[in-house]
């Protein structure tokens, strides 16, 4: 199966090991993987924060690079919602007939990672191992705009090693909401506390979720916080294996 | 007086009205306790319902249906409630509801009235329309009387004094009430009210009621309520002004059984509500034989024109938004500067205000989507938000990213439209935060709208690689490459 | 007038269609929720008392031919003396040791001043719980149920339905007067706890008469 990476900017500039681990799990998993470094961004923060036509820019771009793709693979819940939400809208008021079409035949074969590894692959069990205590962020594009369900959970049980503790609440939002952390930085860092109070009460040791804005914005907090608890992108997690652990030791 | 102001007019911008609420952290433990216990009774009786998404589904089909058809429902029932003996009243905003509701007054030679809790006279601001012209006004609503005894804000469209706790009641109805052994028991404080408005049911010459529903096949009006409060207000006066918006209306009787199963388990967390009325025009010998409603418009009309803001009307007011809202948990209702807060008054508040004002309100959400899950009435507010932001934006409003926001999008969109320039972009500011990264490789403090954020987080230092970089150095030579 | 004209003018202009999916008539309106329950006549009757008790109301049963004594027994063991009615409860219903008053349109004051008033139904609803009174002769005027601080309602087993869909498919032709009724007044306005009685009847009983377990005579 051949499969185009679309990594998001955000993850190209701040997290480029996610994509590293994208890339190397995919291959593992026998996909040939593509990266079109024409890419850049989905539009998102530009479509969120009112900058519509600016948004559009990104949109024709993202269809004009993935046309022809079998598969597009997005390590970003927020940006594979973008574009399965947020684009059907901007292609009907700036786009042709024949992008409209081509935009409608594309959709489909753009998955979000884990929806990718369930759906497209098959395959829960990704031959993982990661010894250590983890609860997962169900990040709200990922929980309720792609209905990601219990993809993440299914992949978590199959990492061998792996003990997953339940995050309370994880239903709510953790504050970050793009230019929201920044307009609304108070109540946002109010959010943020609550949400943190959920996470540090796991006792986990390493928080992950398949969004690394959400990822960004708890990891901020829990650094400057020294709270002794870390954040990492799922595929981050389903990476390793025995052999990858047996080599960091050595 | 120095409290919070619920007129969009001269309300704070959001972020700025939200500051002191997040110091109150007797109001923030009030709200936070008073919407938990409502969720958790919404999910468990949701839960139950084994038909719960098929009622959203009719719901949210009828209401569509019912705003594609507004003008002939609303004729249907006007002429069927007029045939019944109410008089019907069109209002094109607040300023001609308030002065129909006046000349009814004037000519029922009423100067009292007692009042069913209702959003809409909240809106068109009636209560100061009549104090000012002496008429006495006794809100009957238990929460209601606690914030006008207490000269407060509310807060909340169901339970509009959450924010205030059992103790502070005590002292409001000690205080008003001239009751200083009054405990601060529940049911004591209930009894109070009880006791308290008895007398003025009983002799209000008229009463003011809002409208959950308008029946269009019998022109018949439905209130629904818990404490009984409504049925003294619609039954025990000689004269009834109702107030509702235009978008209030439903084909059929029959149609209630959709919405009524629907409203109590998303409003309150009960199978039902204790009471629900309904009325038609007026019935000799039984309630009030001087029967008016007034069909408010206030811009509603030019929501209806927008395809995409149009389902901001399908709105049946059960507050399930607000209390899923992560955002409406933090600040309660006060920080929105409305009558409307949380989700749904983001949405609706600054197109009542013709967008001309709470320009702040569409961008107070995270767009995290919980208040879509439970509307009852499938409203998708983060697609109406996103397209509210994007008229704030079209309108050159400065006021809520400022003019670096404006010119940050500018650049940014300007970079993202080429590979090669968005290439340079990631050098250049892998050499700004190469100066602000400490030590430990994180950025600690960041420089102008940056600091909003590293007030209460750090953020990591850039990777000396980004990952279109690695890929170069290391994968670029290899052939498999799509488009 | 000119409001209204003017109103309905930009109503038809903001509704007039404009391409896309063509608006559904409304009988094509989709309901694909659940209609009628399931539950036998007893299952029925069960649920509509554990609804009523869990709000609070007191519920009692009894047969077509034993009514009147139940009727006597539920009031007595209540303590009430003055107790108002609808004019047209059959005066079948009427123990001799209460006081009974027939409401004639009397003075709010006369029924607020009662200890009680006793009606008969429409409809229930067990699912939630709900009476229906549409004030008829036998329901009487709305504030005599209001007013007055406990309420005592007949309801026959026959009246009971499941569900509220079943309920409007019995009164298809919509009543002008309707009340439904689920448990005695409350309110959670005071930190969301329950308090039971604001202004209407802080006390709700019932008599479920079995018309099922009705000898013919």
């Amino acid at each position: 199966m051949r499969a185009s990476l679309f990594i998001a900017c955000f993850n190209d500039i701040f997290f480029p090991q996610t994509g590293r681990a994208v890339v190397s799990l995919l291959r593992r998993l026998g996909v040939e993987i593509a990266f079109d470094a024409r890419q850049t961004c989905c539009g998102q923060m530009h479509a969120n924060s009112g900058y519509r036509p600016e948004a559009w820019h990104q949109a024709e771009r993202f269809l004009r690079l993935y046309t022809e793709a079998d598969h597009v693979v997005i390590p970003s819940t927020s940006c594979t919602a973008m574009i399965r939400e947020q684009y059907p809208a901007l292609f009907a008021a700036f786009g042709s007939e024949s992008q409209k079409r081509e935009l409608a035949a594309l959709l489909p074969r753009v998955s979000e990672f884990s929806e990718f590894l369930i759906d497209k692959l098959g395959s829960a069990d990704v031959g993982a191992y990661f010894p250590h205590r983890v609860a997962y962020h169900a990040s709200c594009h990922g929980l309720r705009a792609l209905r990601l369900g219990d993809r993440p959970y299914q992949l978590l049980a199959k990492v061998r090693g792996l003990e997953l503790v339940e995050l309370p609440n994880t239903e709510r939002c953790c504050g970050f909401g793009g230019t929201f952390a920044v307009n609304n930085a108070e109540v946002s860092s109010a959010m943020l506390t609550a949400k943190l109070q959920d996470v540090l009460s796991t006792r986990a040791e390493i928080c992950t979720a398949l969004d690394n804005s959400c990822l960004m914005h708890l990891g901020g907090a829990l650094h400057r916080q020294y709270a002794g608890m870390t954040v990492m992108h799922l595929a981050e997690i389903l990476v390793r294996t025995e052999t990858s652990f047996a080599e960091a030791a050595s | 007086m120095s409290g919070p102001i619920l007129d969009p007019r001269y309300a704070l911008p959001f972020a700025e009205a939200a500051l002191p609420v997040l110091r109150n952290a007797q109001l923030r433990k009030n709200v936070a306790h008073a919407i938990d216990t409502i969720q958790a009774k919404r999910a468990r009786l949701v839960a139950e319902k084994a038909d719960w998404q098929a009622l959203r589904d009719a719901a949210s089909a009828i209401r569509s249906h019912v705003l594609e058809h507004l003008p002939g429902y609303l004729e249907e029932f006007e002429t069927r409630c007029t045939a019944q003996g109410g008089i019907v009243h069109w209002a094109a905003d607040a300023a001609e509801a308030r002065d129909i509701a006046l000349k009814i007054l004037a000519e029922a030679k009423a100067d009292s009235v007692v009042k069913v809790k209702s959003m809409t006279t909240a809106e068109i601001q009636l209560n100061a329309a009549l104090e000012q012209r002496s008429i006495a006004v006794f809100e009957t609503d238990l929460a209601e009387i606690i914030l006008q005894l207490g000269d407060e804000e509310p807060s909340h469209i169901v339970v509009p004094a959450l924010h205030v706790n059992r103790a502070q009641i005590r002292e409001i109805f000690a205080r008003e009430m001239n009751l200083p052994n009054l405990s601060d028991e529940p049911q004591a404080l209930a009894e109070a009210a009880r006791v308290f408005l008895r007398r003025k049911f009983l002799t209000s010459p008229a009463a003011i009621s809002g409208a959950n529903f308008l029946i269009a096949e019998s022109g018949a009006v439905a209130v629904v309520e818990s404490e009984g409060n409504g049925r003294m207000c619609l039954t025990l006066p000689q004269t009834l002004i109702t107030i509702a918006g235009i978008e209030k209306v439903l084909p059929r009787f029959r149609d209630l059984e959709v919405f009524l199963q629907l409203l109590a388990r998303s409003a309150t967390g009960e199978r039902m509500n204790p009471y629900t009325s309904l009325w038609t025009g007026v019935t000799p010998g039984d309630g009030p034989q001087n029967f008016h409603i007034i069909l408010l418009d206030n811009r509603r009309s030019s929501i209806l024109a927008r395809p995409v803001e149009r389902q901001t009307l399908k709105c049946i007011r059960c507050a399930a938004c607000m209390n899923t809202c992560p955002v409406y948990r933090q600040t309660g209702g006060h920080a929105y500067g409305s009558v409307y807060p949380g989700p749904i008054g983001a949405i609706l508040t600054p197109q009542l205000m013709g967008m001309q004002h709470a320009q702040s309100l569409p961008f107070a959400s995270t767009l995290c989507g919980a208040c879509y899950e439970v509307c009852p009435v499938k409203i998708n507010i983060p697609e109406v938000l996103v397209e509210l932001r994007a008229e704030v934006v079209a309108q050159g409003h400065q006021s809520i990213g400022g003019l670096f926001e404006r010119l940050a999008m500018q650049v940014t969109s300007f970079v993202f439209r080429d590979e090669r320039r968005f290439q340079v972009a990631q050098t250049f500011l892998r050499f700004l935060a190469r100066l602000l990264t400490r030590k430990d490789g994180w950025i600690h403090a960041l420089p102008a709208m940056g600091g909003k954020w590293t007030q209460t987080r750090d953020l990591p230092g850039l990777p000396p690689q980004s990952f279109r970089m690695w890929w170069r150095d290391n994968e670029a030579r290899e052939p498999a490459k799509d488009a | 007038m000119a409001t209204r004209e003017k109103l309905l003018a930009s109503l038809h202009a903001a509704t007039t269609f404009r391409g896309g999916d063509r608006p559904l008539t409304y009988s094509a309106l989709a309901r694909p929720y659940i209609d009628a329950g399931k539950r036998s006549l007893s299952e029925r009757i069960a649920l509509l008392i554990e609804r009523l008790r869990g709000y609070d109301a007191e519920v009692s049963e009894t047969t077509p031919q034993e009514l009147h004594a139940t009727i006597t027994y539920v009031v007595e063991k209540s303590g009430r003396k003055q107790l108002v009615v609808p004019v047209g409860l059959p005066a079948t219903w009427l123990g001799p040791a209460t006081n009974w008053q027939r409401d004639n349109g009397s003075a709010h004051g006369t029924i607020d001043a009662a200890d009680g008033v006793m009606t008969a139904a429409s409809c229930a609803i067990a699912d939630s719980g709900t009476i229906a009174l549409h004030h008829g002769p036998l329901e009487g005027r709305r504030l005599l149920s209001l007013l007055p601080d406990w309420h005592l309602i007949v309801l026959h087993s026959c009246q009971i339905v499941e569900t509220l869909p079943e309920y409007f498919a019995r009164f298809v032709e919509p009543p002008g007067l309707v009340t439904w009724i689920s448990g005695p007044s409350a309110t959670a306005d005071i930190e969301m706890t329950r308090i039971k009685g604001v202004h209407g009847p802080r006390f709700l009983s019932v008599i479920i008469v079995h018309d099922e377990l009705s000898r013919p005579t």
